[in-house]
């Protein structure tokens, strides 16, 4: 149930673990096997069209021996009897059934939430129609500083309008980010002409039929285009009511094996949680690659096969601004919110020997485990390399390398793609010489 | 929405407004969260928040793994013990 990575991540994975099952995907959209990560950078013009985000075609399915089947929605779970039941009533049995619902973007919760024209950045068809529109716009708004909204701010800002991002919280994805790693994102977008509203609650989406903009706690900003960013939330009515149980996150409650609850039925993706690998404290709304390896996983047992997923340490990055950002687990806001004790490491270095053309800062932040010094998490900003660092660093905090590892790690050297110095490593050892002058240092 | 799904979403939402204050003492030109009024977040900002930062991380741990979810499933991987390089047994 569901085409995004983790439905079709499960679909193929299913039919790899026996080749002989009847594999049926049901999914609400008109497509499967697109990436809807591309989308904001279609629309920034940065990818000239939609049709390279389509990974296979419909007949790739079909050759597979995967029964798609498009713009149906399944209305219900009946687990009792082993079946789904799809809108309009027909009920289709199952032997084993996986649930990859996915998400949905959280209800702003003010009113005018139901007037056309606000845009929520999913369905690929969707996007396709409201790409042309934004030729003739000239103003928009992005509604919450999310990983989607600083892309989509960005996108938009790099298209030429005038964009206005709207946000409740201080800073750009403060629930992830800390501030030192979103201020250049911050100071790139001024110069980009973007005007920011932190500390701004969205009160009111404005319009009779179609939206012409939003009232906020700052004031009205009038907008020809407003897109809504708001977080992730697990898309679980189906699950719940079939008695699914659901974690403290709102995602489905899943095992190493991805299986629920409820005997025959497994789940994976944006619906369900995961425990993070150090403090086995449940996760939901991670990203695409989860989605898809965990699909992975819920279809190869599905079908008989045994394949197991590990706790999470979450390696993320993205472009933002000119800057790229990234980081692994927890970061100074997110580990002083849950009272997490750490030693920190952090330095400043750069992407490129000094002398090469094309160079740029990079800045990281290591956060130990006081005592064992043992790496928690890490964050970043920088213009190259961000997305190798934190997939090196989630693979470190797993393996329980420490800053004293990371101090004295081995790394590349060639002027156009690597400095002498390593950032992580100048980082690791500012950290250790931190902790050697003491206290409060 | 089960009473684990409430205590968390403001948990976590009060948690993080109280970082964010103090985040903006460390980074000078860092504006703090703006409070929102009201008695709800009265009780949290003033009675949950500074007991939640009373009792040590281990023992917080600990009450948040009580909660229903993933974490109290099957999962064959051990995180590290506290304080070693090794897995806990
Ligand atoms: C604009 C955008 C940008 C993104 N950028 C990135 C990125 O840069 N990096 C990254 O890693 N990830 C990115 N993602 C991925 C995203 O954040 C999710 O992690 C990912 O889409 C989750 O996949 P999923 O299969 O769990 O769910 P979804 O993608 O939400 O798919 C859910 C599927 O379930 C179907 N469905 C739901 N209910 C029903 C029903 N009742 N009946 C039938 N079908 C149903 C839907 O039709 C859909 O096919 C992006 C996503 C979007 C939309």
């Amino acid at each position: 149930m569901g085409g995004g990575a983790a439905g079709i991540g499960a679909a193929g994975a299913a039919k790899q673990a026996s080749p002989d099952a009847r594999v049926q995907v049901f999914t609400e959209f008109e497509d499967v096997g697109y990436s809807p990560c591309g989308i904001p950078y279609v629309h920034g013009r940065e990818i000239e069209s939609f049709s390279g985000l389509i990974l296979q075609g419909k007949e790739f399915y079909e050759k597979a021996g995967i029964d798609v089947r498009y713009e149906t929605t399944v209305e219900s779970l009946d687990v009792g009897a082993g079946e789904v039941v799809l809108a309009g009533g027909e009920r289709v049995g199952y032997d084993a059934l996986i649930v990859a619902t996915g998400f949905t973007y959280a209800d702003p919760g003010v009113p005018g939430s139901q007037l056309d024209g606000l845009h929520y950045v999913k369905n690929i068809r969707r996007a396709m129609e409201w790409d042309p529109i934004l030729d003739q716009a000239k103003k928009a708004v992005v509604v919450e500083a999310s990983p989607l909204g600083l892309e989509m701010t960005t996108a938009l800002a790099h298209r030429g309008l005038e964009t206005h991002l709207v946000d409740a919280h201080p800073w750009a994805l403060s629930e992830v980010a800390d501030p030192d790693i979103a201020a250049p994102v911050q100071a790139s977008w001024a110069e980009m002409g973007v005007q920011m509203h932190f500390n701004t609650r969205l009160e009111a989406f404005l319009g009779s039929t179609t939206v012409t903009g939003v009232r906020t706690s700052e004031g009205e900003i009038e907008a020809d285009v407003v897109v809504v960013c708001t977080h992730k939330t697990p898309n679980n009515a189906l699950a719940r009511a079939a008695s699914i149980e659901i974690g403290s996150t709102g995602g489905i409650v899943v095992d190493e094996r991805m299986a629920t609850s409820r005997a025959g039925v497994f789940a994976a993706g944006d619906c369900i949680e995961v425990p993070q690998g150090s403090t086995m404290l449940p996760l939901q709304g991670l990203s695409g690659s989860h989605a898809y390896s965990q699909g992975k996983v819920a279809g190869t047992n599905a079908a008989g096969g045994q394949r197991a997923y590990d706790p999470v340490f979450v390696p993320w990055g993205m472009v933002a601004g000119k800057w790229m950002i990234g980081g692994v687990s927890f970061g100074e806001t997110t580990a002083g919110a849950l009272g997490i004790p750490f030693h920190m490491g952090v330095a400043e270095g750069i992407s490129r020997a000094r002398y090469y053309p094309g160079l740029h800062k990079v800045r990281v932040k290591l956060l130990a485990e006081p005592g064992s010094l043992r790496l928690l998490g890490a964050q970043m900003v920088g213009g190259e390399g961000i997305k190798e660092r934190a997939d090196f660093l989630a693979m470190a905090a797993k393996k329980g390398i420490t800053l004293r590892d990371l101090a004295t790690m081995e790394n590349v050297y060639s002027p156009p793609i690597g400095a002498l110095n390593e950032p992580i490593a100048l980082a690791a050892q500012n950290g250790l010489a931190r902790l050697a002058r003491g206290p409060g240092s | 929405m089960s009473f684990s799904e409430w205590l968390r979403t403001n948990s976590q939402h009060y948690l993080l407004e109280a970082s964010e204050r103090e985040m903006a003492k460390r980074y000078l030109g860092t504006a703090p969260p703006l409070p929102g009024g009201g008695v709800g977040p009265l009780f949290w900002r003033r009675v949950f928040v500074p007991a939640y930062r009373v009792v040590p991380w281990a023992w917080r741990r600990s009450m948040m793994q009580l909660m229903p979810g993933s974490h109290r499933r099957h999962w064959s991987y051990r995180p590290l013990r506290e304080g070693r390089g090794t897995p806990e047994p």
